[in-house]
């Protein structure tokens, strides 16, 4: 508001989009006030732009003037939080209107669902949900994961592990070097230990 | 390595370990240690090396001990140069030149007997040096240097005259040594600080001088004396005599003087000692190890130095002793003979069941029994004459024994590191008890002695009255507090090594003589000690015991008891009953003045001075509740200053409020498939049900309720409770993302992961820690010492409260080797500790609350933690709940900032012991609660007006705002207080916002008046110049390159006007950097 206050004197100005970085084209506000922010100056007629540039030479502009002072510190917090009580009423017309909407919504989807239920699509497709006779698999990661960890029990159940004779020496060998591993381990870890001067009692 | 499975235990049971049996035996001997920082499967070699490693350090080099045994030869050869002197009267000491001093307390002066002095008939190294068993820090090597025959006469045994004799030998001695080169210094010490006892101490020249201490004890020569003269019943010292009376009354009999009676007598077998421990320890290699490891344990809780101390002397003959009686066999390593001799210790009590180390029962031996009436503990060495215990009372051998019977339950539990418990980690009394008070003069024990009448025991100690009155003193104190202390015990009195020119010390130079007590959690319980019924005879007693604090009393089942009541109203003042007690007994019966004892159990109590304790109250109406914090705050309500509408604003002119800290408490709504699956229609239902809820709360329970979005306040006696509806399905939906392929996929989002905390984990850790509040009543108090330190260093923003309730949670549950904490005082200590000592880098903190992990759980944890460190945050810390994310840690402290805060946790540790311990200057523990400030770059100063927490500041201001008094208002109709309305949190938010990449900022939120401001220094490197960047800088030219640098006047100008009402300066220390 205030921006657009200032930049006024330099022609019409169409709107103020404030963003957290520049380049950002998004449309959302920042809610949250804090920080240094990027403005963006939208005036209804390039000439403004060329007014804007020339300004720079005539010293800071000032934002917070005495006609219209920005408010910080105290005043500001203050200004917050009696923002932050809210009507009751007001709150509960909103969220009633809210619901309202929200369940016209939902009640409609479900409609739409319900009558393309079963309803094969240009290709021929029929789309399987959860509403119907045969509701199919939910299709979500969980599931999907369920599925492979069931394949995966099913063909470790079929493989011999302790058959063949090598298969014993195998794991032998390999429980062998594991021990051998840990006890390089346990050395490095004593190494380390003794150069931290671990071992100083006091 | 045969057979030593019983000692053992369950260990690695035999599915385990399928393979060879070599490497399975090498892993035996440590496996109780195996518990911590091993690598899960079992077998591991880890806590053998360590122990391995250890002794390494302990034990003397080769290197060195040829240097020692050249020193010892130089000795020798001395000694026996030294010149004889002409016969004189004991009490003519004009012979003995200015430079030293005898060292001993003549008192009184005036005895028979004459004295000379010859070389030595012989000189002999006895001790732990000749076994090997020595060890770090202090290496002694003692010297018994044999005084010949002619020195002595008839009855010397008498009246000190022994004692007398040594010691101007020790001080010819001294004298001639001290003109030689070789030594650094020649001192005189009393042995283990006994006055009757005193030594000479040789130190080598030059950089050796740290390396041994050669100590020369004189000893008579073999057959002087007749050792049916020093029985424990015998008398050597006269009444007459010490009293300075010219006849000794008739008579009277002369009381047993068994203390001094040992003291003689030890010094003749010394060499015997020497041979019995070298043939125990002989083909014994085990012993040795044992040995060293046993006296890094005693050295680690602080037994074995002082008068009465279980020196490493004491303890090799105890391993001889469990040798003779086959407890430890020769084949034992060093670890099995630590274990044997620490369960031995637990399960014996020496001072009710002697032993004694005599092989052959000599009938004309004094027994065990005639020992016990002399001695408090009793421990008879192999010539069955001398009591090793002798100068030990039985509250330290209590102690030794609680130290043992927890070690052994340590070993026994495989989750402890028992090795860096047992042996790494140092008890010093303050952060071993629950209270400890000081008697600042022990010259005031004089007094008790003589209101005690323990003239005889004085005799009997040549003068000690402190030695004399100890024993008496801490019974005195057990009995009163026998309903709740599990421990009292004293700090052993030590003299310090003076030179030789100096008057030997007196009773007196001891120092302050430091009590501890350890408590049953339950101490502060009661306020009241009933007593036998009044008719019955034990009445009198206790009514002589108690004085006149005792009254007699009807109690509820109609029976009239003598009481005694302590004045307490809050848990703080209860828990400083025994403070009373102790007060109030040693004035009774010792004559010891209030103003000299010093009682430290809760002078950090001043600093977290609460209102009330607050708890969850008044919300029974409410059905499945869940409380999140255990209210940690102190709590101030709000008086009515100003009205708007119907309910309360701050205002600009007035000072802002109190601050009023909302409890929240988090509702969850059943699920259902009624509720909408969407983010924004959830929002608005739950904002729905929070009017709804304000609305019945209102009507049914006349609360006063401000509805919001987000939650409902409600105000009751002087609290605020923020009621918050919560959907367990919310973060689930919050997590929900569908992929391109139409898949529902669980991602986490900052958003989800907030809420999650929020409503899931915080009130499931609050109620496991409300649980562990409920176990040990200290919990609370000692959480909020430790929040309000860590806020007062100001680092309350960079550590969050739930790390520190875990960091405390931890001490209570894993307290090894102490006890949990009884007190807010030792909790705050050990956490401080804790901060300062824990390896974070290696190790990851394992809080098991509600014993939620198994063995196997905190070995995966270890190794995964070891696996994924470089992932996981600076600061790990598992729970039952949260065993691989550490969630509370996540986003802070950072690196640096741990490494701050560890650097404050050990000075402040450092600072706080001290002054604890020295209760002769003026104690003002709050010094570890006022932050350094020379550290940072830009100091912001508050207007304290604006502060609504300025009370709960460490030095509470003289006066301050008026923001009301609490008010416990019945009304229904009453204004709704300002809530959580804190001006400096929000220009806090505000600067962080603005500035956090050029600069940190620090501040302590309860009531600190400045804010300290530290400059990135990585930010204030010129930077190329880029649009994105020019946050807070300028441009300017480098080396004809555009560059931006902050522009700090402008930053400080910023600070300013941000904080427009609140900032009263902005102090820039510009020292440190330039504009």
């Amino acid at each position: 508001d205030s921006l657009s206050r200032l930049f006024a004197r330099c022609g019409c100005v169409q709107s103020v989009d404030i963003c957290e970085k520049p380049g950002e084209k998004k449309e959302k506000l920042t809610s949250k006030g804090g920080g240094f922010q990027v403005a963006y100056v939208v005036f209804r007629k390039p000439a403004g732009v060329q007014a804007a540039k020339a300004l720079s030479r005539e010293g800071p502009l000032l934002i917070s003037t005495e006609s219209h002072p920005v408010k910080t510190g105290i005043s500001k917090w203050i200004a917050s939080y009696a923002a932050s009580v809210v009507d009751q009423e007001e709150l509960k017309a909103e969220v009633d209107a809210y619901m309202q909407d929200y369940d016209k919504k939902i009640a409609e989807e479900e409609a739409k669902a319900a009558k393309e239920e079963g309803v094969p699509d240009e290709d021929g497709w029929v789309k399987v949900t959860r509403k119907g006779r045969k509701p199919g698999l939910p299709r979500t990661e969980a599931a999907n994961l369920r599925v492979l960890e069931r394949e995966k029990r099913k063909r470790a159940r079929k493989e011999l592990l302790n058959f063949y004779a090598w298969q014993h020496r195998e794991t032998k060998r390999e429980h062998i070097a594991q021990l051998r591993k840990k006890f390089e381990e346990d050395k490095q870890r004593i190494a380390l230990m003794r150069a931290q001067r671990k071992f100083r009692p006091y | 390595m045969p057979g030593p499975k019983q000692e053992l235990g369950t260990g690695i049971s035999q599915a385990e370990m399928p393979c060879s049996g070599s490497v399975r035996k090498r892993a035996l001997p440590g496996e109780s240690w195996a518990a911590a920082g091993t690598s899960g499967q079992g077998i591991t070699l880890l806590p053998l090396a360590k122990i391995e490693e250890l002794l390494k350090e302990v034990t003397l080099k080769e290197t060195k001990k040829k240097k020692i045994d050249a020193f010892l030869h130089e000795i020798n050869s001395l000694l026996s140069a030294i010149p004889e002197t002409p016969e004189t009267e004991l009490t003519d000491q004009a012979w003995l030149p200015e430079g030293v001093k005898v060292p001993f307390l003549q008192v009184p002066f005036s005895v028979k007997g004459r004295f000379r002095f010859l070389s030595p008939a012989e000189l002999k190294v006895v001790g732990s040096y000749l076994l090997g068993t020595c060890i770090k820090p202090e290496i002694n090597v003692d010297v018994a240097v044999t005084m010949p025959r002619e020195i002595f006469q008839d009855k010397d045994n008498l009246n000190q005259r022994y004692h007398r004799k040594r010691a101007l030998y020790l001080a010819h001695i001294a004298q001639h040594l001290s003109k030689e080169k070789l030594f650094g210094s020649v001192k005189f010490a009393y042995m283990n600080s006994n006055h009757l006892k005193p030594i000479l101490l040789l130190r080598p020249q030059g950089k050796d001088e740290k390396m041994v201490t050669v100590r020369l004890h004189a000893c008579p020569a073999p057959g002087l004396f007749k050792p049916s003269r020093f029985y424990p019943s015998k008398n050597n010292v006269r009444t007459a005599w010490f009293m300075e009376q010219s006849t000794p009354k008739e008579g009277a009999p002369e009381p047993p003087t068994p203390h001094y009676n040992n003291s003689i007598i030890c010094d003749t077998v010394l060499l015997s000692h020497l041979h019995f421990l070298s043939s125990a320890a002989a083909d014994f290699p085990g012993m040795k190890d044992g040995l060293a490891l046993l006296k890094v344990w005693l050295n680690q809780r602080q037994l074995s130095k002082g008068l009465g101390c279980f020196s490493g002397f004491l303890v090799s003959m105890l391993v001889a002793y469990l040798l003779m009686k086959r407890k430890i066999v020769k084949m034992m390593s060093g670890y099995q003979v630590l274990r044997s001799t620490l369960q031995f210790l637990a399960t014996t009590d020496l001072s009710v069941m002697g032993i004694s180390l005599a092989k052959d029962v000599d009938a004309s031996l004094p027994v065990l029994d005639d020992f016990h009436q002399a001695f408090e503990v009793v421990f008879v060495d192999p010539s069955g004459l001398v009591n090793l215990c002798a100068d030990m009372t039985a509250s330290k051998y209590h102690q030794v024994q609680f130290e043992a019977k927890r070690s052994m339950e340590i070993l026994d539990d495989r989750t402890v590191d028992g090795f860096q418990v047992l042996l790494m980690t140092t008890k010093p009394m303050l952060r071993a008890f629950d209270h400890v008070f000081h008697l600042k003069h022990v010259s005031k024990l004089q007094g008790a002695c003589k209101k005690m009448q323990l003239l005889n025991e004085l005799m009997d100690r040549g003068g000690n009255y402190v030695a004399a009155a100890l024993p008496f003193v801490v019974s005195l104190l057990a009995r009163g507090l026998a309903g709740g202390a599990l421990l009292v015990t004293h700090s052993l009195p030590q003299i310090s090594e003076w030179p030789i020119d100096a008057e030997p010390p007196k009773h007196k130079d001891v120092g302050p003589l430091t009590f501890g007590l350890l408590f049953v959690p339950e101490f502060a319980a009661g306020t009241l000690e009933k007593g036998p019924q009044a008719d019955h005879p034990e009445a009198l007693d206790f009514r002589t015991f108690w004085g006149e604090k005792s009254e007699l009393r009807r109690f509820q089942d109609g029976s009239i008891c003598e009481a005694v009541v302590w004045q307490a109203d809050t848990v703080c003042q209860k828990r400083l009953i025994p403070e009373q007690i102790v007060r109030h007994l040693l004035k009774l019966h010792m004559d010891i003045p209030e103003s000299s004892i010093c009682y430290t159990g809760a002078l950090l109590e001043s600093v977290i001075r609460t209102g009330q304790e607050a708890s969850g109250t008044g919300e029974e109406a409410m059905v499945s509740v869940v409380f999140p914090p255990i209210p940690m705050k102190p709590i101030y309500s709000f008086h009515t200053r100003i009205r708007t509408k119907h309910l309360l604003l701050p205002s600009e002119e007035k000072p802002c409020p109190a601050y009023i800290a909302p409890l929240k408490i988090i509702c969850h709504m059943e699920g259902s498939g009624q509720w909408p699956q969407d983010k924004e229609a959830i929002k608005r239902i739950k904002a729905a049900f929070h009017l709804q809820l304000a609305e019945l709360l209102q009507q049914q329970h006349q609360l006063v309720c401000r509805p919001a979005v987000t939650h409902t306040d409600v105000y009751k006696d002087g609290y605020v409770f923020r009621l918050q509806v919560a959907y367990h399905r919310e973060p689930l939906i919050l997590k929900e993302v569908v992929t391109p392929e139409g898949m529902l996929k669980y991602q986490d989002t900052e958003e989800s992961r907030q809420l999650e905390l929020e409503t899931l984990h915080l009130p499931y850790l609050t109620s496991s820690l409300h649980g562990l509040q409920q176990q040990h009543p200290a919990f609370g108090s000692t959480c909020r010492l430790a929040k309000r330190w860590v806020s007062a260093q100001l680092l309350s923003d960079n550590i969050s409260e739930e790390c520190v309730d875990l960091l405390v949670a931890f001490l209570f549950l894993h307290p090894a080797p102490f006890t949990p904490p009884s007190s807010p005082q030792v909790g705050f200590l050990r956490f401080l500790d804790l901060l300062a000592t824990f390896d974070w880098k290696n190790n990851p903190l394992i809080v098991n609350l509600n014993a939620g992990l198994t063995d196997a759980d905190l070995t995966e944890i270890k190794n995964k933690f070891v696996a994924a460190r470089s992932r996981l945050p600076i600061m790990f810390i598992a729970t039952p709940k949260d065993q691989w994310s550490s969630m509370w840690t996540q986003e802070r402290p950072s690196a640096q900032i741990l490494q701050r805060l560890l650097v404050l946790a050990s000075e402040s540790l450092r600072a706080l012991e001290e002054q604890l311990m020295d209760p002769l200057n003026s104690q003002d523990v709050k010094m570890v609660f006022r932050p350094p400030l020379d550290f940072y770059d830009v100091l912001i100063h508050l207007n304290p007006n604006q502060i609504p927490r300025h009370l709960e500041s460490v030095d509470r201001p003289l006066k301050s705002f008026s923001r009301g008094v609490v008010k416990n208002s019945t009304a229904v109709k009453i204004l709704f207080p300002v809530v959580d309305y804190d001006p400096v949190q929000c220009y806090l938010q505000e600067l962080r916002d603005a500035f956090s990449d050029l600069a940190l900022f620090f501040y302590d939120k309860h009531g600190g008046e400045v804010i300290a401001v530290l400059w990135k220094p990585l930010s204030f490197q010129p930077q190329p110049f880029k649009v994105s960047s020019m946050k807070g800088r300028m441009v300017t030219t480098l080396n004809n390159e555009l560059v931006c640098i902050p522009n700090v006047e402008a930053i400080l100008e910023d600070f300013e006007v941000l904080g427009e009402g609140l900032v009263k300066s902005i102090e820039a220390r510009t020292e440190k950097w330039t504009i």
